[in-house]
């Protein structure tokens, strides 16, 4: 039984974490095509602006697939108590959420990122700070998920 | 190692040497002009504008050409071509060239005409098809559209919005009207329209016309006075003839390749003549004189004044920038420190009185990018693919080569954290051993020198925060420092030491409780008193800070609260700090993805399918997570050194120095000297 929570709090992370990022790269990118139809030069520059909401997704997969090599499924004892698997699932919850909502958000700053980018090229540097700003959320989720997961087979439930 | 020191230069000269100055100061490019605030009624600003729009027209001119000429002709670049940086010219080319400026500018205005006769023809040939399209219909139709009939006939062509036989379409027409003879026939009915040819006695036409109108007759959109058969053949030979002469244009266009290079020297010569004559426009000049004013650096000053004085009749004054104005800044840094300056300049240069943070930053830089990408061979591959690009493209333009010098010393700094954390491309080693060599390597085994994060995240984390807080540390210590240089010892009392007395202070009282240490596995062990010292230095530090943060304002009471307020600033202290997770999260985030590659291709085992699919994998894999990480490492690391570190001492907002100088696209004019 356990397995099966385990299982839905990776999936989860993967899922909830990956549409917000596809979300946010989405909306991204949209405006990137848009700044490059006009000026093919800033290709590089909005492209890195266009990935940063990306990484939720990434940090996404990591937690699922933590998750996965922990509880067996790629191989190994797919046995493990009910209980764990609820912590599993409640450890993959904060990447989860966080990664869907902040990545949505951080997808919107990238966007008005790439229109100062299109208006002042030189201030390339503090526009790729403002969506980063939003990201220390995720990365703060993330830090709990994978603290959360690296501790759960050590506990004796 | 700091902000080069400015002067400021005043020049009087005489108008006859005025365009050697000039063009001496541009040759050494080092002087940044300024508009000259004398004001005086003798001396004038020179009017530039119609030179300027005679410049700004011949480089469009040029540019337009290029721009057709490429397209046409695509240059074999590279690509890596944005590497490779302008061409160095001589002056004995830049003579060939020069002298046949008025032939290539003939040429880049036949390209042009070229260009726009080859849009007409296009727009031509759109036309055309266009009109084929309606003519379509009627292709079947032996007489002209515009026949309106003969001596006692009249001829109704059009077409009905609908799909009729020709008897559906009797039918309805001898219904209303019985009495008339008509001859109809149907040239091509389709559900969208009908198209009709109907003769009809001539006295019967209005009546035929009004019956057909009911049915929403109309006549063709193109009419002619040939069948449209003839029309559409005519045409075709139009548009043929409009391809032959698209074709001829492009033939031309390209027999133009070999011209290139002489376009691009001449937008460069346009450019720099062009940026000449902005500098004049900053000029005061009366009949005789004129004045040029601006700043150069203090290494630069005396060279530049004695080869002034040695060739011409000019008065110079070097000094100090006058009051009030802020002279333009320059960073000068070693060559360990300089590929940062990007970075700094990208936040804003130091303004007024603020030291450079280059070099302490530098340190910092690679220091922390190392820690977030963490992975030996990561850093192996960014050390060995940026010397090898710096090799093979020795001209590469100066921003672009202290970038990537400043990548290789970051890759060095990964490097050395990835053998410290164990870190080959993850634990591919690992993986590779088990999967191929039979090796039996447990999860004890471990290439790391110091520990792996992944298998002990708290550790790293503290070590993290550790980090965090001497960066930290050492920007409010820059502030300390500066603020004692410029005499503000009091500032430096209030707002550094005190936030080191009560962080500091509250971090070892920290340590010295037992459940802090024991959730951050730390096995210290302080004597009681050491707590008690921690606790009053923090107390002290409050204090100190709940009196001096509202020192500006007069009322007491105000002044009070405003120091409640910025005690309340600890918690941007502890967000700052736990900002340093970041390191944890985005090593860790390393390791682990690849760690996730190595396995997905270690998946078939062992044998040669799993040795393809493992190849597979391996390169795709870790090429996205060096990509990935690359990206993630930068952008935190300059996070960190802009929000947490330069929010603790830093301003910037100062002018980047801008020397006159040739600022060319395509080539680099070799001085000879």
């Amino acid at each position: 039984m356990g397995v099966v929570f385990a299982l839905i709090g990776a999936a989860l992370a993967a899922l909830l974490a990956g549409i917000g990022s596809a979300i946010g790269v989405g909306q991204a990118g949209e405006a990137a095509t848009g700044v490059v139809t006009e000026d093919p030069s800033k290709f590089s520059k909005v492209l890195i602006l266009q990935l940063l909401p990306g990484t939720q997704g990434i940090y996404g997969l990591l937690i699922g697939f933590l998750v996965l090599t922990q509880i067996g499924i790629l191989g190994g004892d797919a046995n493990i108590s009910a209980a764990k698997g609820l912590l599993y699932l409640a450890a993959c919850l904060p990447m989860a959420f966080v990664g869907l909502w902040s990545a949505i958000r951080q997808g919107r700053v990238a966007v008005s990122s790439i229109h100062l980018v299109a208006k002042k090229p030189d201030q390339f540097g503090k526009s790729m700070l403002f969506p980063a700003m939003v990201e220390t959320y995720a990365i703060l989720a993330l830090l709990i998920s994978i603290l959360s997961v690296f501790g759960i087979p050590a506990l004796n439930i | 190692m700091a902000v080069v020191s400015m002067r400021h230069l005043s020049l009087y000269g005489l108008k006859k040497d005025r365009k050697a100055i000039l063009e001496l100061l541009q040759r050494r490019g080092v002087v940044e002009i300024t508009p000259c605030p004398i004001e005086d009624e003798r001396y004038q600003s020179p009017d530039i504008s119609s030179q300027r729009a005679v410049f700004d027209k011949c480089v469009h001119t040029m540019q337009g050409a290029l721009a057709v000429l490429d397209r046409e002709v695509p240059p074999n670049a590279s690509m890596f071509s944005s590497l490779e940086g302008r061409k160095p010219i001589t002056v004995e080319d830049y003579e060939t060239f020069a002298k046949e400026r008025d032939e290539i500018y003939r040429i880049a205005e036949q390209l042009n005409a070229l260009d726009r006769q080859i849009t007409e023809c296009q727009a031509d040939i759109l036309k055309c098809r266009a009109q084929q399209e309606t003519l379509v219909p009627w292709k079947e139709l032996d007489v002209p559209l515009s026949t309106a009939g003969t001596a006692n006939t009249a001829v109704l062509i059009g077409s009905l919005p609908q799909a009729y036989t020709s008897e559906q379409l009797l039918s309805i027409l001898a219904n209303q009207l019985p009495e008339t003879d008509l001859s109809l026939e149907i040239l091509r009915a389709s559900p969208e329209q009908t198209c009709i040819f109907l003769l009809c006695l001539k006295e019967d036409m209005d009546h035929v016309q009004e019956a057909l109108n009911e049915l929403g007759f109309a006549r063709p959109a193109v009419a002619g006075r040939q069948p449209a058969a003839d029309m559409i053949r005519q045409l075709d030979e139009r548009v043929k003839g409009c391809e032959m002469k698209v074709d001829a244009a492009r033939k031309e266009i390209a027999s133009y390749a070999g011209f290139r290079h002489a376009l691009q020297f001449t937008i460069d010569h346009y450019l720099m003549r062009s940026e000449k004559y902005d500098m004049i426009g900053r000029l005061k000049q009366s009949g005789r004189l004129f004045i040029l004013t601006g700043y150069l650096p203090e290494r630069d000053a005396a060279s530049l004044v004695r080869e002034i004085d040695a060739n011409f009749d000019a008065a110079i004054e070097v000094g100090a920038p006058p009051e009030g104005e802020e002279a333009p800044v320059l960073l000068k840094n070693n060559p360990f420190s300089s590929p940062v300056e990007s970075v700094v300049d990208s936040f804003g240069l130091p303004a007024g009185r603020e030291r450079d943070p280059t070099s302490i930053m530098s340190i910092f830089y690679y220091f922390l990018f190392g820690m977030m990408l963490s992975d030996a061979a990561y850093g192996l591959i960014m050390v060995v693919a940026i010397t090898v690009m710096l090799l093979k493209f020795p001209r590469m333009e100066r921003g672009m080569r202290q970038s990537l010098r400043m990548f290789r010393y970051c890759g060095v700094s990964t490097m050395l954290w990835g053998v410290l954390f164990g870190g080959y491309f993850g634990d591919a080693p690992k993986v590779i051993a088990n999967t191929f060599f039979g090796a039996n390597l447990g999860d004890d085994f471990t290439l790391a020198l110091w520990f792996e994060p992944v298998k002990d995240p708290i550790r790293m984390l503290m070590f993290s925060f550790l980090i965090g807080i001497i960066h930290l540390f050492v920007g409010l210590g820059v502030k300390f420092v500066t603020d004692c240089r410029t005499g503000h010892v009091k500032d430096a009392i209030y707002d550094v030491l005190f936030w080191y007395l009560l962080v500091g202070g509250g971090i070892v009282y920290l340590l010295t409780v037992p459940m802090f240490l024991n959730m951050a596995n730390l096995a210290l062990e302080f004597p009681p008193i050491v707590g008690t010292i921690a606790a009053i230095c923090a107390g002290v530090g409050a204090l100190g800070i709940i009196c001096t943060a509202g020192r500006e304002s007069r009322s007491p009471v105000k002044r009070f609260l405003k120091g409640l307020y910025g005690l309340y600033n600890i918690t941007g202290y502890l967000s700052d700090i736990l900002s340093y997770s970041r390191l944890l999260a985005l090593g860790l985030a390393t390791g682990v993805i690849a760690t996730v590659f190595n396995q997905m291709g270690s998946m078939l085992g062992g044998g040669v399918a799993g040795v393809i699919l493992f190849v597979v994998v391996f390169l795709i894999g870790h090429t996205l997570n060096i990509g990935i990480n690359l990206l993630g490492a930068y952008v935190h690391t300059n996070r960190l050194q802009f929000v947490e570190f330069f929010g603790k001492f830093y301003e910037g907002g100062g002018k980047a120095f801008a020397p006159f100088g040739t600022h060319t696209h395509y080539y680099k004019f070799k001085e000879d000297q």
